[in-house]
């Protein structure tokens, strides 16, 4: 059940009271009847015997008056049916007593997954039960149709439309990308603004994420199809370089089923198929495969899953990753930081190019390490600067004199990772300027990694897949220089790069938004799927191609106009979808939901049908009485 | 014996059926007579050569009459009685009344009276006929006459007796009841289809000495009435109207409604001595007369 629902089933209620009108159609009706109804006038002698008979007949049969009438009976029934009918009474249930109700339909990837029992995919029965719900719609209900995956989309206006309703439902097909639930619940809460929405309809299979962090200004009614299906598929795909050409392929291949679920896995090298494994997994033990692959330039791997047995969901069985071309990181150390410069030095897979003056060789590194401002055209995708103090953070951080001590740092960060800061002392003192704080920080992008006693010691900011960090103090003047946190700080900051720049690891992408391509700045490229399908983008001034959508699995190939210039892939990569699991309670803010089990969809029960086919039942009563009556004259 | 090219006495029936009403004579229950001398036996004392019984004798009586035969063996004087021929007053009543002419209903009840009134005045008895059609009106009478001088004269007012109007039934034999005396029968020739009570009009035709003998005419489509649907019956008498619905379903009602009457009509003239019958216009008058009338006792041949 829903929260708030359980209203019990009340007195029907008519779609069209107006119609009820026509019930005075029965005051000609009676009068045509007795007009029409001259009877044939035929002279007896004396009426006294069928006086009689009329008398008898009355004290023997109570409903001779009716009889005597009974085809005007007969017709005032016909018509109180017909009337009735027309005003298209209804008994009321609880999930359609809101005029104006919301209705949405899950179509994320385990939507697409075929339920054994009726060969149909679990977005067409949601799909069978919305259109009970068009189809019995009352004239002042509407209905807005929302469709949602990873986000939600808006299929129709508020609108008792059923034919534009039924086209909307018709166009929702099952897209490979895992359900959440935020965007479509924002989006229909704009709309309580311009509409007395008292419920939201929910129809899902129940594969969504348990929690929520919306606060629902509505009643939700969740509508979960109990289904059970055997499924195997790819839910983890990554690469860790091994050595300067080789590659550790990961795969995690995941079941839904209690019952061991076996199938092949190919692995293929720029379609070129290199493995093939025989692998079993069921639900909660899944199977993780490494596979050593070599490779020097880009090249695109696939992994695709033949499933030996029943598989319901297609859509997870393949999925591509793409393998940078391996080379060094780009790590430039810009004016005189000697300890960062060995720091650095040590670390394997890293070309420095130290500097303390002067104009670099490259215009681009992955990595910069600086204590100024750098000199113009030089772009890094990481920057780190030692003792600078953001332009735009002039007047909220300002360095005075005196020591600081690190007072708190965010551990989790990637760049103070086994990093301990405790006990460091700092011969410098940033301080917080008039007024300033954490906040005023945050407002132009900044996070505070470490705080001192007096101000912010280490500030990250991050613009698109750049990273920077500022150290507002020296780090020579400090006893950090001095530690063991400092070369696993280094070595974070070039971790970090190497990550960045794809060039440690890199994870197969899943279905959503292509990953971001580094191409050729202000170029327009197209993207083009398996299908044909074509999606033009324009790559920023860094050359950085990004949101692009990639809603299907498979292969997506990015070309200039007239070359292909970069192949990706994307999987479901899913591990709730792949299970198919369904969730028994959704939480909200405040607020929890069960997600009620059912097949059939509570909707309106209508009654026009039976009373119209009562009528029609009347009609042929009438027309047996009327041919009969005649039958025994004959 | 008639032949085809004698002309017909009368339109009522033809010669051979006349000659062989000459020979019937009406059978009374009870021997209501006048005091008048006639042919008709009374169940008094008179003075015909037919033994009737004995009785005691008794000062005062007539010696001729004691049997002196008895006497002789008994001691006793025992006086011989015989039937004595008195006249009986046969009353016809004829209800021309607008129902009567459906289904040549008065033509048959023209006849009936030419029958009954040709079997009284051959057999002497007095014959009266009243024609009563409307309420209100003094009814057409044929004065009672006796003797075969009158037949002529009965079967011309028969002949020449029209129907039409409205009276009921009961009020057509109190009306006859005021102007008639005389005791004998009295012949309703009528199709008894009135909504009025007529065990009183019964009862004043007992009183006044007259067996009340019932003739019911009533014409083949009254018996079995040929319809079907839904109809307004009109009343030819009233002009009244009944809305029937689905009058095929309700024949049985009025077979069994019918026969109810017939059984009430025969009823009320038992109770009171008298006879009854129902004929049909359809079957042959010749039959009726000669067969039907015989078997029930109403005639003698």
């Amino acid at each position: 059940m829903s929260a708030g629902m359980g209203a019990a089933m009340t007195w029907p209620g008519f779609i069209n009271p107006i119609g009820a009108w026509l019930f005075l159609a029965a005051i000609p009706l009676v009068v045509l009847y007795f007009l029409k109804l001259r009877r044939p006038r035929m002279e007896v002698p004396s009426l006294v015997l069928w006086h009689s008979v009329v008398n008898d007949q009355r004290v023997n049969s109570p409903f001779q008056k009716f009889r005597r009438n009974l085809l005007l009976l007969l017709q005032l029934i016909l018509l109180g049916l017909l009337v009735l009918a027309l005003t298209q009474p209804f008994i009321a249930s609880s999930a359609g007593s809101a005029e104006f109700t919301p209705v949405l339909i899950d179509c994320s990837a385990s939507m697409a997954a075929i339920d054994p029992a009726t060969g149909k995919t679990r977005l067409e029965l949601v799909q069978d039960e919305v259109r009970n719900l068009i189809e019995n719609l009352r004239s002042d209900q509407q209905l807005a149709l929302f469709s949602f995956a990873s986000t939600g989309r808006r299929l129709t206006e508020f609108t008792n439309d059923r034919r534009m309703l039924l086209q909307a439902l018709e166009s929702i097909t099952a897209t490979d990308v895992p359900a959440e639930l935020d965007d479509v619940l924002r989006m229909t809460a704009a709309y309580t603004t311009s509409f007395p929405i008292r419920e939201v309809l929910l129809l899902t299979d129940g594969n969504l994420p348990p929690s929520v962090e919306f606060e629902l200004p509505f009643r939700l009614d969740v509508r979960r199809l109990q289904l059970t299906a055997a499924n195997l598929g790819i839910t983890e795909m990554s690469a860790r370089r091994s050595g300067p050409q080789e590659w550790d392929i990961f795969i995690r291949v995941s079941a839904s089923s209690e019952e061991l679920l076996t199938a092949d896995l190919q692995l293929y090298l720029n379609e070129e198929q290199l493995f093939t494994e025989r692998i079993s997994a069921s639900a909660g033990e899944g199977e993780r495969l490494v596979f050593p692959v070599v490779s020097a330039g880009r090249a695109i791997l696939e992994a695709r899953l033949v499933p030996g047995d029943e598989d319901a969901l297609r859509t997870d069985n393949q999925c591509w990753l793409s393998l940078p071309e391996a080379r060094s990181l780009q790590v430039l150390t810009y004016g005189r930081l000697p300890a960062w410069q060995r720091a650095v030095g040590v670390l394997e897979g890293v070309e420095q190019e130290a500097l303390e003056d002067g104009v670099p060789e490259q215009t681009e590194y992955d990595l910069i390490i600086s204590n100024r401002e750098l000199p113009a055209g030089i772009s890094g995708r990481q920057k780190l600067f030692v003792d600078v103090i953001p332009a735009d953070l002039a007047g909220l951080v300002e360095k005075r004199d005196g020591v600081s001590l690190v007072t708190d740092w965010n551990r989790t960060s990637p760049l103070l990772q086994h990093v301990s800061l405790g006990e460091v002392q700092i011969g410098d003192m940033p301080a917080w300027g008039k007024g300033a704080g954490v906040g005023e920080l945050e407002e132009r992008g900044y996070e505070v990694l470490a705080e001192g006693s007096s101000g912010p010691l280490i500030l990250q900011k991050r613009e698109g897949l750049q990273t920077s960090w500022w150290f507002t103090f020296q780090t020579e003047r400090s006893t950090l220089q001095h530690r063991v946190a400092f070369p696993i700080l280094v070595a974070n900051a070039v971790d970090t790069s190497l990550r960045q720049a794809s060039l440690s690891e890199v994870a197969a992408a899943p279905t959503g938004v292509l990953p971001p391509l580094q191409l050729e700045p202000a170029t327009v490229y197209t993207v083009r799927t398996e299908q044909g399908e074509e999606v033009q983008g324009r790559s920023g001034v860094t050359g950085l191609l990004t949101g692009i959508g990639a809603a299907t699995v498979g292969r997506y190939e990015v070309s200039d106009g007239s070359d292909v210039v970069a192949v990706v892939g994307t999987g479901l990569l899913s591990l709730s979808e792949t299970s198919l699991s369904a969730v028994e309670e959704l939480s909200f803010a405040e607020v929890s939901v069960d997600a009620e089990t059912t097949v059939v969809l509570d909707t309106d029960q209508p009654l026009w049908w039976g009373l119209a086919m009562g009528a029609f039942l009347v009609m042929l009563l009438e027309w047996w009485y009327f041919q009969r009556v005649r039958g025994v004259v004959q | 014996m008639s032949t085809a090219t004698e002309s017909r006495y009368s339109r009522l029936f033809d010669n051979a059926t006349l000659r062989q009403i000459e020979r019937m004579r009406l059978r009374p229950l009870r021997r209501l007579t006048n005091r008048s001398r006639g042919e008709h036996l009374s169940g008094k004392g008179g003075s015909s050569t037919d033994f009737a019984d004995y009785r005691d004798y008794a000062v005062g009586d007539d010696l001729r009459y004691v049997d002196w035969n008895i006497f002789a063996r008994l001691r006793r004087p025992f006086i011989k009685q015989f039937q004595h021929e008195e006249e009986m007053h046969v009353v016809l009543l004829i209800d021309a009344s607008t129902s009567m002419l459906s289904g040549d209903k008065l033509l048959r009840a023209q006849q009936f009276a030419a029958a009954f009134g040709i079997m009284g005045m051959l057999n002497l008895e007095r014959v009266s006929v009243y024609g009563i059609h409307t309420s209100g009106v003094q009814p057409l009478l044929f004065p009672p006459s006796t003797g075969r001088t009158k037949i002529r004269p009965l079967l011309t007012f028969l002949e020449q007796l029209e129907g039409g109007g409205a009276i009921p039934l009961e009020q057509s034999i109190e009306t006859m009841l005021r102007f008639h005396r005389g005791r004998g029968v009295a012949i309703l020739l009528s199709d008894f289809l009135t909504l009025g009570d007529l065990s009183r009009p019964f009862n004043m035709l007992y009183s006044s000495g007259l067996e009340p003998w019932g003739l019911q005419i009533l014409s083949a489509a009254e018996i079995a009435p040929d319809v079907q649907g839904d109809l307004r019956f009109v009343d030819s008498e009233t002009g009244d109207t009944l809305d029937i619905t689905n009058a095929a379903e309700l024949l049985g009602e009025y077979h069994q409604q019918l026969q109810v009457l017939q059984d009430y009509l025969d009823a009320q003239c038992r109770r009171r001595q008298g006879r009854f019958l129902s004929i049909s216009t359809g079957e042959e008058f010749e039959l009726q007369l000669k067969d039907r009338l015989c078997r029930q006792g109403w005639v003698l041949r």
